[in-house]
């Protein structure tokens, strides 16, 4: 049986690899990957524990399962902004759009 | 009925109060009759109350058993604090009961003629119900909170009824005058009261004065207390040197000055002071401060009245006076005298304040150079007017005779020679500037023709309260003797109803009384001199002293010196305090630390990038930092 370590692991480094494109990529629609990735690795783990620690219960099953619809209508939203916003900048740069400072 | 109902005298007064203050427009006459005769009702439970308090005369001594003491519980902390409503009747409170509800009962039907066409005629009579209220509790207070609120109460009411022509400003300020003036001596009143609590843990009059005469109190701590509690006698009496209101109070209706700054309200001191006597026995330095201050203030103001020219400021002074020669009484140890004056001033000086009244009604005036020759036209207020100016004066047999012999005599035997002569003098400068008033305003040329020519008699319903009055200032005195005590029903005399240590029976006192007598004609008859007929003769009197008449009608200066202290020290204190709050508190404070927070706004705003990837890596390295602690914490 593979330990739940590898699970969590695998779930570590997705994460690290989502943070990571959150923070260095310019492109919008990269940067909603990148958070994809993020809730793909959170959602790893829930199953991950529920599967090895609850063994009787559906908690985190059922969690994961929220997670990933929350998300799909999270990017049907997203990508309706990153439209709007390539209409108007002719651009997907997250850096284009910094007005809302002062 | 009897003394257990002494809680009725201030409840019907204050409960028509409501009535008419409420509903005074929707009744007939704005409710003035209700008033009356509520205060007539009031007249009689107080002479039910007398009847009855006669019946617990034992041997000439006054012999309750309690039954004149009741109390509720009015509000209680407890292990700490419990203060009683109560009510308590003696011979001081048997003779106040029967000065203010008299004089009220005669000033109410005499407003009614003299307040006739008044704007906020019924408003006038509810506050005149409200005042008798007051005063009625104020002498049936058996402790010294309650005393306290009756003592506030009016002080109210004097407030708007001096203040009752508001419109003018004069008495707008006067009324102001008389409060703020009267609440420094309150203010001391107050801390005597706390500090006789805390000595003793009760408000209970009769309670302390037991304790005093026990010796439960240290010396020196009750002769604080006792000045302070004087403070506050001396600021409602109008004494040195906190006089001053009284004389612009007189801006009130001339009735209200008849009512409360003639015959009761600032007789207040002298009950409250008599009311403690027993304790100021105890601690002969604060008894003797009374009788200075009173010797004091007795001279002053007669020498003020003797130049004012205003008929009702220089009663005013006149009323400040004897008020001065009843607190010389009372440091001498003699409530008797005190309390004898105090009824005999109240009806003659109540009966000349009416009758002044009823001259201003007539003319319009009321400067004595306006005046002048009304005797003809005016003769039942000049009549009484002359009656009330020779009890005042202390010509026998009028009432203001036999009391002042008692007091001359007091101040004899407790006060000594000094004391005694500055006294006599005294009363010989009452009845110069008495005969002063009454020739100028009744007597010689009219100054003032127009005014002469419209002047007339008032109408009855003023007329007869002067009548009544007069006959008090007639027959008041006799209440001195023992037969017409007993007649009464009495023990005997005054001397057996009010005292201190031991019932005494009336002494007349033939050289004192022959003293007094001779000097009051030798001062009547140099007013005589100087007074009749033309003026010149006062102007050649003001030449004669020009510096001396200067500072009598400066008042000796002490308005000015007020005035000055309250100009420079009080307004440059407030000034201070103003900087203090404008500079410090409001633009430093209040308006710095907006306008600081804006500042800092404007400036770290620019820390603010506006790019997503900046605000991610704040938020992650956030988020770091506190898995960090977390984890470096379990």
């Amino acid at each position: 049986m593979i330990p739940l370590e590898n699970f969590l692991l695998l779930s570590a480094v997705l994460f690290a690899i989502g943070f990571y494109g959150v923070l260095a990529r310019r492109s919008a629609i990269l940067i909603l990957m990148s958070v994809e990735l993020m809730l793909a690795a959170v959602s790893i783990n829930l199953v991950a524990f529920a599967a090895y620690l609850d063994a009787d219960g559906l908690t985190g099953m059922i969690f994961a399962i929220f997670v990933i619809t929350i998300a799909a209508a999270e990017v049907g939203l997203a990508l309706g902004i990153v439209l709007r916003l390539y209409r108007e900048r002719r651009t997907a740069n997250v850096d284009a759009a910094d007005e809302l400072r002062w | 009925m009897g003394m257990e109902q002494a809680w009725l005298l201030p409840a019907i007064p204050v409960a028509l109060f409501v009535v008419v203050a409420l509903f005074g427009r929707f009744l007939p006459r704005e409710g003035d009759w209700l008033v009356i005769a509520g205060m007539a009702a009031t007249v009689v439970v107080g002479l039910a109350i007398i009847l009855d308090f006669q019946g617990y005369f034992e041997g000439g001594a006054f012999a309750p058993a309690g039954e004149n003491h009741y109390a509720f519980e009015w509000a209680a902390i407890a292990d700490v604090l419990a203060i009683d409503f109560s009510t308590y009747v003696d011979s001081i409170t048997v003779v106040m009961i029967a000065v203010v509800t008299v004089v009220a009962l005669m000033v109410m039907i005499y407003s009614v003629g003299y307040m006739h066409g008044e704007a906020r005629y019924g408003w006038y009579f509810a506050l005149l119900s409200f005042f008798t209220a007051a005063m009625l509790l104020l002498v049936v207070s058996g402790n010294l909170l309650q005393l306290y609120l009756a003592w506030e109460a009016v002080g109210l009411a004097s407030y708007l009824l001096i203040g009752f022509y508001w419109e003018r400003q004069s008495a707008a300020e006067a009324a102001k005058k008389a409060f703020i003036t009267t609440r420094v001596g309150d203010v001391g009143l107050l801390i005597g009261i706390i500090l006789l609590w805390r000595a003793s843990g009760t408000f209970e009059i009769q309670e302390i004065i037991a304790l005093a005469q026990s010796g439960g109190f240290d010396e020196t701590y009750l002769t604080v207390s006792m000045l302070f509690l004087f403070a506050g006698a001396a600021g409602k009496s109008a004494q040195f040197p906190l006089h001053v209101w009284l004389p612009d109070a007189m801006e009130g209706p001339t009735p209200v000055s008849a009512l409360i700054h003639a015959a009761t309200m600032v007789v207040a001191g002298v009950y409250l002071v008599a009311r403690m006597l027993p304790v100021f026995d105890t601690v002969l330095v604060a008894r003797d401060v009374v009788l200075y201050v009173g010797l004091l203030t007795a001279l002053m103001a007669a020498t003020m009245g003797l130049v004012a020219s205003d008929i009702k400021r220089v009663l005013a002074y006149s009323t400040v006076s004897q008020l001065g020669f009843m607190f010389v009484a009372l440091g001498a140890g003699a409530v008797t005298a005190a309390m004898f004056h105090l009824f005999t001033h109240a009806f003659f000086k109540s009966l000349l304040f009416l009758g002044s009244g009823s001259v201003i009604h007539a003319t319009g005036r009321q400067h004595v150079e306006q005046l002048g020759g009304l005797w003809s036209k005016m003769p039942v207020t000049g009549w009484t007017f002359l009656v009330g100016s020779l009890a005042l004066a202390g010509l026998a047999p009028l009432a203001g005779f036999w009391s002042k012999d008692e007091i001359l005599y007091a101040s004899l035997s407790e006060g000594g020679a000094v004391v005694y002569v500055t006294l006599g003098a005294t009363a010989a400068l009452t009845a110069l500037y008495t005969t002063r008033l009454v020739l100028l305003t009744f007597f010689g040329r009219p100054r003032d023709a127009q005014a002469h020519d419209h002047a007339h008699e008032s109408p009855a319903v003023m007329t007869l309260p002067l009548l009544t009055l007069a006959a008090l200032s007639l027959v008041a005195g006799v209440v001195a003797f023992d037969g017409v005590g007993e007649l009464l029903g009495f023990a005997g005399g005054i001397g057996y109803l009010v005292f201190t240590d031991t019932a005494h029976a009336f002494e007349f006192h033939p050289d004192i009384a022959a003293a007094a007598t001779a000097s009051s004609l030798l001062a009547i008859a140099v007013g005589l001199a100087y007074w009749r007929g033309a003026a010149e003769r006062a102007e050649r009197a003001r030449a004669w002293a020009p510096e001396l008449h200067r500072l009598f009608v400066e008042r000796y200066y002490i308005d000015h010196l007020y005035q000055g202290v309250i100009d420079r020290v009080v307004l440059g204190l407030g000034g201070v305090v103003a900087w203090v709050d404008d500079r410090i508190v409001n633009r430093t404070g209040v308006d710095g630390g907006a306008q600081g927070v804006g500042y800092a706004g404007l400036r770290l705003k620019f820390l603010q990038t506006g790019r997503i990837p900046n605000y991610a890596l704040a938020m992650a390295l956030g988020i770091v930092t506190l898995a960090l602690v977390a984890f470096g914490a379990s």
